[in-house]
């Protein structure tokens, strides 16, 4: 039995819409194990969440309609990803030319965006300054982000994450070449920034140095219940995003069966496994940078999709 | 010349060597650290005895392999020592005044890498295998000369400044041991012999600045004394 297309495709958003707090508690989890403390348990984000759900919304006075609209649009945004993107199945679906890899990065800085205009929305002061702070990591991650994006075109010829995913399937040699090493670390770069990771984001929210935590500070209840949400959704996708087209293009489900989509969920959890424990490791072993050396990281990044454009030429 | 008939496997072993001593010269120049400076380039030195070693292997030139012992002694063991040495003597463990920020000088860095790509491009005769090889042998080659040169004018301190010319000089090293592998044993070993001197040498400033300067860094020596 072949499960239909549009079904796969409601399939993959469901499968990133459940599987991000999952993820999160994940790495809280593990994190606080490698300290050497019990951590919460693994469903505690669900649990924060449907807590959220049930509260009542409390909002600032001086809040336009822009703090109201902003989270619905930064869940949107990421509910719209996961179509664009090889989740389950490493063939497109029916929607899945809506837009390239250029569409969904658009798309999901449109998120940032929404959730940077409700930080200065309020007027209130740590809202503007996790706003600014994030504007300018943007501005940094920005450049390395498009050299990925060149990078991956100049080896694959085409922007779309299927071919790219293809490509690497079929061909060891590319797999291991120097270009798409240089892409990878590049991209592990990009994604420690933007899933709110060490070396640049705290690794306790909540405090003087805080970034997401600041944009998001004024919203309670349902509100800030869809915020969370969307910035782990982000994550899962950043994730499905490294290990689906960069790092392990592997075990995806090709034709659709019910099991075969059954593997593909469970091989994806087994690569999230691999790809946070890394992001472990780098958090444990790496302590906060100041708040002048954010762009050393980003500049390690842009130096490697330099070079992964330069040995793609060579090829 | 072998490079006209290298295989893929040859092909895949130089250039990641090669590519892995470029990623060294990095860490050189994105860190503050001095110890991080020596470590790195102790690993590059040993990365090009290694890569001496394959080419001697490949295309049969067995004093490649003398080459290749001397170059993992000499400047995989000696040199570092002797730095590791000068640099525990001094109070200084990092750059404290750059000219240029790491992460700027990465990005320069990556601009000077893709001005080596150009060039060596553009000097490039070769047919398809052997060229990709080549291209990547001279586009290493510049910009570790290139990286060598910018960590001597962005640096203040004399171990990084010694480190940018022992930098530049595996780089042509490098170049060398792709592009021409029969260069001729004595000038190894004449070359292996300089840099010894200029280590020596180094040692000999960095005493010197000490003494009468106070410091280790340049910086003090740009101001004329009457």
């Amino acid at each position: 039995m072949i499960l239909p297309d549009i079904f796969l495709q409601i399939l993959q958003v469901l499968c990133v819409l459940l599987l991000a707090p999952l993820l999160q508690g994940f790495i809280l989890k593990i994190e606080e194990r490698v300290q050497r403390s019990r951590g919460p348990s693994l469903f505690q984000p669900y649990r924060d969440l449907w807590k959220l759900f049930h509260k009542e919304c409390v909002a600032p006075e001086s809040a336009s309609w822009i703090y109201f609209t902003a989270p619905m649009v930064a869940f949107t945004a990421m509910l719209t990803v996961p179509i664009l993107i090889p989740v389950l199945t490493d063939r497109p679906l029916p929607l899945s030319d809506m837009g390239d890899m250029l569409g969904g990065g658009l798309i999901l800085t449109l998120g940032s965006f929404a959730i940077i205009l409700a930080g200065l929305d309020t007027g209130n002061a740590y809202g503007g300054i996790g706003s600014s702070r994030a504007v300018m990591l943007t501005i940094l991650a920005e450049p390395t982000l498009i050299l990925v994006l060149v990078g991956i075109s100049l080896l694959a010829k085409a922007m779309l994450p299927f071919v790219v995913n293809h490509l690497l399937l079929g061909s060891l040699s590319i797999y291991w070449s120097p270009a798409h090493l240089f892409l990878i670390l590049a991209f592990l770069s990009l994604l420690l920034v933007e899933t709110d990771r060490l070396p640049v984001h705290s690794s306790t929210h909540l405090e003087i140095y805080m970034i997401d935590e600041a944009r998001i500070l004024e919203y309670s209840g349902p509100l800030l219940a869809l915020l969370k949400w969307a910035s782990m959704m982000k994550q899962v996708i950043l994730y499905t995003i490294f290990c689906n087209v960069f790092l392990l293009p592997w075990r995806m489900s090709q034709i659709g069966t019910p099991l075969g989509e059954l593997g593909s969920l469970a091989t994806l959890m087994i690569k999230f496994l691999l790809v946070a424990l890394t992001v472990v490791v780098i958090e444990t072993v790496q302590s906060r940078l100041r708040f002048y050396r954010y762009q050393e990281p980003l500049a390690a990044g842009f130096l490697f999709a330099v070079l992964a454009i330069v040995s793609s030429q060579l090829l | 010349m072998f490079l006209a008939h290298i295989n893929p496997l040859q092909a895949s072993i130089f250039s990641s060597l090669a590519v892995a001593s470029l990623l060294l010269t990095f860490v050189m120049l994105g860190s503050h650290w001095l110890r991080n400076y020596v470590y790195a380039f102790a690993v590059q030195s040993w990365l090009i005895a290694a890569l001496s070693a394959s080419v001697g292997y490949f295309a049969g030139y067995p004093e490649l392999y003398l080459i290749a012992i001397l170059t993992a002694l000499f400047r995989g063991l000696v040199l570092p020592f002797l730095l590791t040495r000068i640099i525990a003597r001094l109070n200084v463990k990092r750059e404290i005044h750059t000219v240029l920020q790491p992460s700027s000088s990465l990005v320069l860095g990556a601009f000077l890498v893709m001005f080596a790509f150009v060039i060596a491009n553009h000097m490039n005769r070769q047919s398809l295998l052997a060229a990709h090889v080549v291209v990547l042998a001279l586009t290493i080659m510049f910009s570790m000369k290139f990286l060598g040169f910018l960590m001597l004018s962005v640096r203040d301190e004399a171990v990084s400044q010694i480190l940018g010319l022992l930098v530049l000089e595996n780089g042509i090293f490098l170049g060398a041991q792709i592009l021409v592998p029969g260069m001729p044993l004595l000038i190894e070993i004449v070359i292996l012999f300089d840099l010894l001197i200029v280590v020596a040498c180094f040692g000999m400033l960095v005493r010197f600045l000490v003494v009468h300067a106070g410091t280790t860094s340049s910086r003090q020596l740009n101001r004329l004394v009457g």
